[in-house]
């Protein structure tokens, strides 16, 4: 491996708390986002030689997750598993770690962000929970910067009327 | 004046330029309901970050950082060699450290008939596989070798991607002179159950290199009736 490759994987494992929070946004569940951002650090680090020093880590990062968000979300329609609806509390046991991830879970801003629609959602959580420029969010989605403020603006506008 | 929702929502975020800035603040200056519209974007904001923000102070899950580790010591076995993806580098590597014309020995490249052999420190395909780099096209069926995807490269020349049937292997292939020189090989995409594509990492080099679209049914005949030149 180049030592360029070497340096990458030690920033990406300083990004994973960013990581988290951003999968977190995009889920609106503390396991599932662990598990997405499993799976997009596998990807990137496969794909370590496409990623160009100089540019920035953390959008191409977040693009992964959110593709890897996407395909789990899509495999999951085809098996016809739904998501837990963490509202409801059902968590089995009643250990700890668990408890706080329901109560986590069950905050408002969350319910809020889970009935977002995807497209909307992935653009608030770019740019109000993780900082993006608006050029960077697009890019990371892969979508023009005039789609991207559209959604971000529909998208603040419903969480708006859900959070009152 | 009067400020746009979009305009107002960019003020908030830093995303005006300094003119257009200066435009809202001084709408802002003389209008109530317009600074109300503005701190509902910054309550909403913080809201946002701070829901979230519990990720950045929880110790990241072990898993998550043993994903991200480098494999440790580095030290590089067949076994290492024959599970992860190979470079053109690594397969030069490898066949100028075995003496030219010998026939190496693993997977894919077994004695009786080699489909894969080293010859003057380049991987060339050989028999079944060259075979089937020459004549077969990917909507033939499949009997040794299936044939993926045919394109041409930055190189200039045609690259087929393809799979071994039996050995679960698939691999990237390159016309060079009168012969296919492997680029690279995965584990994965071949077996007997059909699937629909290569590996990840044969996908990702095919991205890397490819120009325009993959060649359809006509043009991988096209291609083959001029020898893939």
């Amino acid at each position: 491996m180049t030592s360029a490759a070497q340096q990458t994987r030690s920033d990406i494992v300083a990004m994973l708390p960013r990581l988290r929070r951003f999968a977190r946004a995009l889920t609106g569940q503390v396991a599932d986002a662990d598990d997405i951002v499993q799976i997009a650090v596998e990807r990137a680090l496969m794909r370590i030689d496409q990623f160009q020093t100089g540019t920035r880590l953390d959008s191409w990062l977040f693009s992964i997750v959110r593709n890897a968000w996407i395909d789990e979300a899509r495999s999951r329609t085809r098996r016809g598993k739904v998501f837990a609806p963490a509202e409801l509390g059902e968590q089995i046991g009643n250990d700890g770690v668990a408890e706080a991830h329901s109560k986590l879970e069950a905050d408002d801003v969350w319910m809020a962000m889970r009935k977002l629609p995807e497209e909307q959602r992935e653009a608030v959580a770019l740019v109000c929970v993780e900082g993006l420029a608006y050029r960077e969010a697009a890019e990371a989605l892969g979508v023009p910067i005039g789609t991207l403020t559209s959604r971000l603006a529909r998208g603040r506008e419903a969480l708006q009327v859900m959070l009152g | 004046m009067s400020v746009s929702d979009e305009t107002l929502m960019a003020f908030a975020d830093g995303e005006l330029a300094s003119d257009e800035r200066a435009a809202v603040e001084a709408a802002l200056a003389g209008d109530v309901a317009l600074r109300e519209r503005l701190e509902a974007h910054q309550r909403l904001r913080a809201r946002l970050s701070s829901a979230f923000d519990g990720a950045l102070n929880e110790s990241v899950p072990e898993r998550l950082t043993e994903a991200a580790r480098p494999p440790v010591g580095e030290v590089v076995t067949l076994a290492d060699l024959r599970a992860r993806r190979w470079s053109v580098r690594e397969w030069g590597a490898m066949a100028a450290s075995i003496a030219a014309g010998l026939v190496i020995g693993i997977g894919i490249m077994n004695a009786q008939a080699p489909m894969i052999a080293s010859s003057n420190g380049e991987l060339t395909a050989r028999g079944a596989l060259a075979e089937a780099l020459d004549t077969q096209l990917a909507s033939d069926a499949p009997d040794v070798v299936r044939i993926g995807l045919s394109f041409a490269s930055q190189d200039g020349g045609y690259c087929r991607t393809f799979s071994i049937t039996r050995s679960d292997t698939s691999g990237l292939a390159c016309r060079e002179g009168n012969g296919w020189a492997i680029a690279m090989t995965a584990q994965g995409g071949g077996g007997e159950v059909r699937m629909a594509g290569a590996p990840e990492a044969i996908l990702g080099a095919v991205d890397a290199i490819i120009v325009g679209e993959p060649l359809d049914q006509r043009g991988e005949e096209q291609a083959r009736a001029r020898g893939w030149r």
